[in-house]
């Protein structure tokens, strides 16, 4: 599967003059773009700062009605997505195509128990009025617990804030699960190999991305 | 160089590892929110996270053996976070303290303020002229 032109594999571009220069590119590249994610997500965290350190009162009274126990699930589905992805990349590396179908099949799989789980607990959220600004209404009792009790002052703001940084997380798990959606399909097509590989390489590093940006939304969020 | 005979494959034993740590430094934020931790309740979650995103930075996304660029790369939005983060908290938790702008210093002034109520008469000395 040379190219006859440049003596190279068939996957490297003539503008490229190795297999190994295009990977670096590429990788490089996929690394500038977890900073603008980064950067994305640095401001909504700063907003955080901001009306945490003004109002800590609301943010510890509210944390309680958030579930720890869907979070900390969540978190360790997304631990295991990110293992599973390393697994898969470690497969391929040794030239198993099948060790890393079964790896991204099970990534895929873990980013969708994340959505079912975010699901259940923005309908909870829902269902009791526990809603962004203006439509923050605690009401209802569950399990013997009022949650009028979560009208406490700057509430809208807090829950504005949970929102907005669940909501454009729960969206890269979406995007990610298209992305794994699509290099699961080519893997089953056997399109990557220990000589290449790039685009698992890459989507790995944006799943991992996404799990980390969850391991300081969870404690920040839901424990603290 | 090494890397022009293929990539660094991290053991398999290496991964299981890791994430036993992850899981393990979980269920210890988990475990210490429901502690009493007072101020130290915010610094303790951020230390765990961190040291979790450590983690999976080096060694899932493997840059402990990569190309250095990357690490720069990642080096500088993790400056800029820290700036955007430290100067957000100069402000929110110190303000007012710092835009006292009159002359002197703040314990100057102190010192006037005590000295002025040490010359404050008692209310009771100056309650006739209220009638």
């Amino acid at each position: 599967m040379a190219n006859p032109h440049t003596n190279q594999p068939a996957h490297v571009k003539h503008y490229f003059v190795s297999s190994e220069q295009q990977f670096d590119a590429a990788k490089m590249g996929m690394w500038l773009f977890l900073v603008t994610e980064i950067l994305l997500f640095s401001g909504m965290f700063v907003a955080y700062t901001i009306y945490r350190s003004w109002h800590p009162e609301t943010w510890m009274a509210l944390s309680t009605a958030l579930d720890w126990k869907l979070g900390g699930l969540n978190t360790l589905v997304l631990l295991a997505s990110s293992f599973t992805v390393a697994m898969g990349i470690n497969q391929i590396q040794r030239g198993n195509q099948k060790g890393l179908l079964l790896n991204l099949i099970l990534t895929f799989v873990f980013a969708g128990v994340f959505l079912v789980v975010k699901y259940f607990e923005y309908s909870a959220k829902i269902e009791h009025g526990l809603l962004p600004g203006a439509a923050f209404d605690p009401h209802g009792i569950s399990h013997g617990f009022d949650y009028a009790t979560y009208n406490v002052p700057y509430g809208p703001q807090f829950f504005s804030i949970y929102f907005v940084m669940t909501g454009i997380h729960g969206f890269h798990v979406l995007v990610g699960m298209g992305l794994f959606a699509w290099i699961t399909w080519k893997a089953k097509n056997g399109a990557f190999s220990a000589e290449y590989y790039t685009p698992v390489e890459n989507c790995g590093l944006y799943w991992h991305l996404v799990d980390i940006i969850w391991i300081f939304l969870f404690p920040l969020l839901y424990l603290i | 160089m090494s890397q022009d005979h293929g990539h660094h494959i991290i053991p398999v034993k290496m991964l299981y590892a890791v994430i036993g740590v992850l899981v393990f430094l979980t269920v210890l934020t988990v475990a210490l929110a429901q502690v009493e931790l007072g101020v130290f309740e915010v610094p303790v979650a951020l230390a765990i996270a961190l040291t979790k995103a450590g983690f999976v930075v080096m060694i899932f996304m493997a840059l402990k053996w990569d190309n250095r660029v990357n690490a720069s790369i990642l080096a500088v939005g993790a400056l800029c976070v820290l700036i955007f983060i430290s100067f957000i908290l100069i402000d929110t938790e110190f303000r007012g303290d710092l835009s006292n702008t009159t002359e002197g210093t703040i314990m100057d002034q102190q010192r006037v303020e005590q000295a002025m109520e040490g010359r404050e008469p008692e209310r009771s000395d100056i309650s006739f002229n209220r009638q």
